[in-house]
């Protein structure tokens, strides 16, 4: 096996008294699509947040680990984190045209991801643009975010993410402010460029319907937690955990039937600091057993590269 | 009969900032029958949601008529106005900046009722009561206020209020693009619910084709200010007809890695044009991957295939 590009193990992240995230951990190996699915508030988003070492100052780690390939990034000073990020560690967002600088042209913006200027790498930059698919890049180079369409301006995104190879690239729900016609072009392009350059992809996503498009494994998380975890063709095809089952059963799809009534998930996701001692989805799963409620269920393997994390799942793969 | 609604070449042009209008709605002609759910689809900037404002009167149509049973809006006065927008009733995509935060959703749910004189006193606490359960919220709600509720309760609480005058047609738009998916079928539930229980006529608005196939009985595909195609839901989802609809249909990312991964893709080369300058001809045919000579120059009008209305040279 080869070894992975990105490890976060055992990561917990606080605010104040309140843990957001509970000792979390997957890997990425390179060439690999990982999904981080989960619904708003799950900390799916201070997780890639913790990766890059870019929280915000009210949130803390307080525990676990982010290893990018051997080397640990917990413990790095922050000089040091610099000359990795954009380099070995990449993010792109949810808002391109946002993440852009509007006053500085395209080709400079994806220059400085090289720490040169413009002039020194122009042929390079007109390469990555041609690679993300913009086309005349000549022209393009010298424009401004304003000049471009959103579904543009997230391949300039890309583009400043990958032209100095990182290893890894953080993809914050890359599609969600863009058009149908254009998320299908840009998770086309995700998936062409992890392939083609290796590249280790952690994709947060809330939309069930990305992951099975371009992910090769996923996490799903609920409040804070891994419930579920595993190739994406096993996961869709047999969910084991009650929350991943609900939550695909819950989506309208082109092959249901209309009108007929969508599975639902009682009640609502409870927030932060508000987590009872046991399974945080107790209160809402209809497998739930008593000591769902008191016991944390721990995460385990389960065969096949599945790990869940649930006392009573929906079909128990765990070897004899 | 007259329909519940019937928009005939509605044009909206708002004001361009360097001379030309921006012409988000050009020429758009559809109905929606008593009883149906007609699903308005497309992408950002195609004109859906100024089609939606138009229909309650939010948006002044510059040419051509929306009629709300019978009633024309177009030209219409403030006290037609008023009259029409009890009988159609809008649910915007985001419940929270729909509710005033310093009103108790009781107040929100009947304000309607009380300024248009329709109920007071016990009479109203009594139907926002109803109203309430109707949408699966408790009477005893009726105290609180709208940040008490979560995000799936407050469209819950927005849709209660625009049942409360007994609408002929409801008017959504993106209602459930601001929820979070578990969340979305319960709203999505309860809107087939509320259709099958008052045969309520509804123009459903939204970018996500699996929604508007669950919900809809007809679809309305727009392309930049103009349909390009509408049809019964069973048509449109089995044999698309327009090239731009076949093209968003295989765009839908499916949560299902097998049926996803063997879709053929239909990649759609450049981007949308700027309704300020569409181009002549089909607007769609920038992008279109079968496109004929023809289709540069001449309109192609809406016709019947089958049982699709298509606005297509070549379907």
């Amino acid at each position: 096996m080869t070894p992975a590009a990105l490890t976060v193990a055992a990561l917990s992240l606080d605010l104040g008294p309140t843990r957001l995230v509970d000792g979390i951990g997957f890997s990425v190996a390179p060439g690999e699509v990982m999904a981080l699915v989960g619904e708003s508030g799950c900390g799916k988003s201070v997780t890639a947040q913790a990766i890059m070492r870019l929280l915000p100052d009210a949130i803390r780690q307080t525990g676990g680990q982010v290893r990018l390939g051997e080397e640990d990034l917990t413990a790095l000073p922050e000089r040091a984190m610099q000359a990795i990020r954009g380099r070995r560690l990449s993010m792109i967002f949810q808002e391109p045209q946002a993440a852009l600088d509007p006053l500085d042209t395209i080709g400079a913006q994806i220059a400085e991801a090289l720490r040169q200027p413009l002039s020194r790498v122009r042929a390079e930059v007109r390469r990555m643009l041609e690679d993300v698919g913009i086309s005349d890049p000549e022209r393009r180079i010298d424009q401004h975010p304003f000049e471009l369409s959103g579904g543009m301006c997230q391949r300039v995104m890309i583009a400043t993410a990958l032209i100095a190879r990182p290893a890894v690239l953080i993809a914050d729900e890359p599609t969600t402010a863009l058009d149908v016609t254009i998320q299908a072009q840009i998770l086309d392009l995700l998936r062409r460029l992890a392939i083609e350059r290796r590249t280790a992809v952690v994709l947060i996503t809330h939309d069930m319907g990305v992951v099975a498009d371009i992910a090769d494994r996923v996490c799903v998380m609920y409040a804070g937690r891994i419930a579920e975890a595993g190739p994406v063709a096993e996961i869709f095809a047999a969910p084991m955990h009650p929350y991943t089952a609900l939550l695909l059963a819950s989506i309208p799809r082109l092959s249901d039937v209309p009108k007929s009534p969508l599975a639902v998930i009682a009640g609502q996701v409870p927030a932060p600091g508000e987590y009872g001692p046991g399974c945080r989805f107790a209160n809402r799963c209809p497998r739930a057993e008593p000591r769902c409620a008191t016991t944390t269920p721990p995460l385990l393997a389960a065969g096949q590269g599945r790990e869940i994390a649930c006392f009573a799942p929906l079909a128990d793969r765990r070897a004899p | 009969m007259s329909h519940t609604l019937e928009i005939t070449d509605l044009k909206v042009h708002f004001p361009g900032r360097h001379g030309a209008p921006v012409r988000a709605v050009d020429g758009v002609s559809l109905h929606v029958a008593a009883g149906e759910t007609l699903g308005l689809v497309g992408e950002s900037g195609c004109g859906k949601t100024t089609v939606a404002n138009a229909t309650v009167g939010l948006q002044a149509p510059t040419a051509g008529s929306v009629r709300v049973q019978g009633t024309e809006l177009a030209g219409a006065s403030r006290s037609v106005l008023r009259d029409v927008r009890a009988r159609a009733q809008m649910v915007f995509q985001n419940p929270v900046t729909s509710l005033n935060p310093r009103m108790t959703i009781g107040a929100a749910v009947g304000e309607p009722l009380l300024v248009r004189g329709r109920a007071a006193g016990r009479a109203l606490r009594d139907q926002v009561a109803a109203l309430l359960e109707e949408v699966g919220l408790r009477a005893e709600h009726a105290g609180r206020y709208p940040h008490q509720f979560s995000g799936g309760q407050r469209q819950r609480i927005v849709i209660a209020r625009a049942l409360a005058l007994r609408p002929a047609l409801l008017v959504c738009d993106e209602p459930v693009s601001a929820l979070d998916v578990s969340v979305r079928a319960q709203i999505l539930n309860l809107l087939v619910d509320l259709q099958a229980r008052h045969a309520m006529s509804t123009l459903f608005v939204s970018h996500d084709l699996a929604v508007v196939r669950h919900v809809c009985d007809r679809v309305a595909v727009m392309y930049l200010g103009r349909i390009a195609e509408i049809a019964p839901r069973d048509a449109i989802f089995a044999a698309p007809r327009h090239p731009y609809t076949r093209a968003l249909l295989a765009a839908v990312p499916e949560p299902d890695p097998a049926v996803q991964r063997a879709k053929p893709r239909l990649p759609l080369a450049g981007e949308i044009p700027s309704p300020a300058n569409p181009p002549a001809g089909c607007r769609f045919h920038t992008r279109c991957p079968i496109v004929v000579d023809q289709c540069r120059h001449e309109v192609p009008p809406l016709r019947r295939v089958g049982d699709s209305d298509v606005a297509c040279h070549l379907a």
